[in-house]
């Protein structure tokens, strides 16, 4: 995000630059007005309005990265991201609250996944520990069987 | 790299090739003569010049710099979240 910010001002500097060079010759008065321009003349002019127009374009170029870059992270909201004639419904998700939701739901994953691994493991210990005690009753009873036929 | 990164980049190698041609072009369009005293146009086309060089040479370097960083730290967090799903 920061490198946006940091395009756009080297652009808008560029384009300051581009003004500045069209208005030397008159600010500083190496070309008289009226008189032919002189080579100095054609040149600061003829440079700097190429490049305010390109440095005015690459400011328009960084600002909508910037502005891109910002709804892709939620922190603004695309205008039109619903129809015309259908404002959205108070309380309806919207783009940028289903990015969120995805987000919370990466977050949320591995402490999910991490439970339900620890709920199986105590479910399949509860298991062991009632198969073991089945086990021992009927090894009693049939202890106590064979204890009754002896007798 | 984002179109909008792209064409911003573009402009600021034109604005650093326009501040080389400024800096240039009093003797290559030869109304500064070499040798003689500097004109106000000379000293005016080598300051902006220089300047336009400078301030595009630090944009290139610095939305490198940033733009290194961002994708390190995509990559840092990719890895974290392989590593966490496996």
């Amino acid at each position: 995000m920061v490198k946006y910010v940091i395009g756009a001002t080297g652009a808008l500097l560029g384009a300051l630059a581009g003004a500045w060079l069209m208005l030397a010759p008159f600010a500083l008065a190496y070309q008289s007005s009226g008189a032919d321009w002189a080579d100095p003349t054609f040149v600061d002019f003829w440079t700097g309005l190429p490049l305010l127009v390109v440095s005015v374009v690459g400011v328009i170029l960084y600002v909508s990265g910037l502005v891109e870059e910002l709804r892709r992270r939620g922190i603004m909201r695309r205008p039109y991201a619903e129809p015309a004639g259908q404002p959205q419904a108070h309380g309806e998700p919207s783009a940028a609250d289903s990015g969120a939701e995805n987000n919370m739901e990466q977050v949320l994953l591995p402490l999910v996944t991490a439970m339900l691994k620890d709920m199986q493991e105590r479910d399949r210990g509860r298991d062991e520990t009632h198969q073991e005690t089945s086990n021992n009753v009927q090894q009693a009873r049939s202890a106590g069987e064979e204890g009754s036929v002896r007798s | 790299m984002a179109p909008q990164a792209r064409g911003g980049l573009i402009v600021s190698v034109v604005g650093f090739l326009a501040g080389i041609w400024l800096f240039l072009a009093p003797f290559l369009v030869e109304y500064q003569k070499v040798g003689q005293d500097w004109i106000d146009a000379t000293k005016n086309d080598l300051w902006t010049g220089g300047a336009l060089m400078a301030i595009s040479a630090l944009t290139l370097l610095l939305f490198a710099a940033f733009a290194l960083r961002d994708a390190a730290r995509a990559a840092e967090q990719k890895n974290t979240a392989d590593v966490e799903e496996s």
